[in-house]
């Protein structure tokens, strides 16, 4: 319970920085995306189902935020956590090459995602463009976000563990 | 085990999803209160920590603006010299319109809209799309169809509507499209919003009948035969327009009147295109023995301008006809 509402309390922290502040920040060409991040970040950490917890909740906002067809984004939110709780094998604290690469590649299937589904299919072909001018610099912000978020959000699961584990010896 | 679970979660999850995506994009009704209740809960959130960021970087902008600020009122005096002369020069020329109106029996409902100002809270959260969401809701009259204006130009129109905010989406939105005429020649186009050309400052024109007359720096205004959009409202100026590989049309550029980059108020214009028609017919029959002159007026509009556009004045001719011939027989 403690988990999910400050899961909650991320997503919409990030979501709110993401869409108040980051677009009033004039040198900034493209915006990372911090509902991304949190989402791997808590797949890779925590593992698939922590993954698909957060997708589910950064997904639901950003679905309500828009008026297109519900769901369109939690579902890839949802996938995206599974799919990231699989890397966690691989985790080790203070790793940070692999998180970044995974950030680089959930961006870049993210972007397709968009791409394919609302622009391809209205016969949007100049792939090229997009790609250039819109997909490569969110990937590039985006991944140089991780290098800062990646650390806070690492200490924020830290310090759930902890609680959780204080809270476990309690009861004991 | 445990892996296993997650994946029982991870499809129940999708099919959810997709179950949603499928219902919601044959009815969008029923998420109105789950969307609703968030935004009772974000609105608020969201538009705290914009007010308090555009409060800090205002600070910031302000100190470094206030030379470039100097600079420009001493050539903002010099151009006030000529706009008043202009400006005297004008209203001599808007008392003769109303004259001229008047004698024509048209009535002047385009500057006469009602507008309610509203604050941009949120972006949206990629470089995808162009959405906004402002802090006025169906609390203080906004409703779905509703155009949005700032800097005397189009900016968008209200797609989704909660109790405390409303989601716009804007012209340069790749999806959007907005019937619109040159205001000289009153020749029909579309203008298109498009992705590729948002860095350059452009929209798409398009749908130009090959002998329509559009030049470079036409005024282009929203048409009289759009469903959605009030009529008369400026979106931009021309440029570039070409014919058409297949010289059957003609399309070309479009400069906005409103600054996107900058946007932070806007008005919302709280009249329906849907209901104006009702409305304006209306007014006429307020007007006694004017409705033949004014049925004449439109008449005449309709057969200059193209087949499309005499077909929504026929209409609307015909909405207000059996209207006044009832009225004219209680």
């Amino acid at each position: 319970m403690k988990r999910f509402l400050i899961n909650l309390a991320l997503a919409i922290a990030a979501f709110t920085v993401q869409s108040c502040i980051f677009p009033q920040i004039p040198f900034l060409s493209a915006s990372p995306n911090l509902l991304l991040i949190l989402t791997f970040s808590f797949g890779f950490i925590c593992g698939k189902d922590a993954g698909m917890l957060c997708g589910f909740l950064c997904g639901i906002l950003l679905d309500l935020f828009y008026s297109g067809p519900f769901g369109f984004y939690t579902l890839f939110y949802v996938c995206m956590g599974y799919v990231n709780g699989i890397f966690t094998q691989y985790y080790y604290e203070d790793y940070i090459t692999l998180p970044l690469i995974l950030s680089g590649i959930n961006d870049l299937a993210y972007n397709l995602y968009i791409y394919i589904f609302l622009f391809l299919i209205r016969n949007r072909l100049n792939f090229l463009f997009y790609l250039r001018e819109i997909i490569i610099p969110e990937i590039i912000f985006t991944v140089l976000v991780t290098l800062l978020v990646y650390r806070i959000f690492l200490a924020i699961t830290r310090k759930m563990e902890e609680l959780e584990k204080r809270r476990d010896t309690d009861f004991v | 085990m445990e892996s296993k679970r997650s994946k029982y979660i991870l499809i129940g999850l999708s099919v959810f999803c997709i179950l949603l995506i499928g219902i919601s994009s044959v009815n969008d009704g029923f998420l109105a209160p789950l969307r609703n209740g968030v935004g009772y809960v974000l609105t608020p959130i969201q538009s705290g920590i914009n007010r308090a960021g555009s409060a800090a970087y205002e600070k910031i902008q302000n100190y470094s603006s206030l030379q470039a600020a100097l600079q420009e009122n001493e050539e903002l005096k010099s151009q006030v010299d000529t706009l008043t002369e202009e400006n005297g020069r004008l209203q001599q020329e808007q008392f003769e319109l109303n004259r001229l109106r008047e004698l024509y029996g048209l009535d002047q409902e385009y500057m006469q809209y009602h507008k309610v100002g509203a604050r941009v809270i949120a972006k949206d959260s990629g470089d995808w799309f162009h959405i906004f969401r402002i802090d006025k809701g169906s609390n203080d009259g906004i409703r779905e169809d509703m155009n949005v204006i700032a800097g005397g130009g189009l900016v968008g129109i209200v797609t989704d509507v909660g109790a405390n905010y409303a989601t716009v989406r804007s012209i340069i939105d790749d999806s959007s499209e907005v019937y619109a005429m040159a205001m000289q020649s009153g020749s029909n186009c579309v203008v298109e919003g498009d992705l590729t050309l948002y860095r350059e400052g452009r929209l798409r024109l398009t749908h130009i009948a090959q002998d329509g007359d559009v030049k470079e720096g036409d005024r282009i205004v929203t048409s009289n035969i759009s469903s959605r959009f009030l009529p008369g409202l400026l979106i931009g100026y021309a440029a570039d327009i070409t014919m058409d590989s297949n010289r059957v049309t003609q399309s070309g550029y479009l400069i906005p009147a409103a600054q996107f980059d900058t946007l932070q108020e806007v008005l919302v214009i709280t009249d329906l295109k849907s209901e104006m028609s009702e409305g304006g017919s209306g007014d006429g029959e307020s007007v006694p023995g004017d409705e033949t002159s004014a049925d004449e007026s439109s008449a005449g509009a309709g057969s200059a301008g193209g087949e499309t556009a005499a077909a929504a004045e026929g209409e609307s001719g015909a909405e207000s006809a059996p209207e006044s011939s009832g009225e004219a027989g209680q």
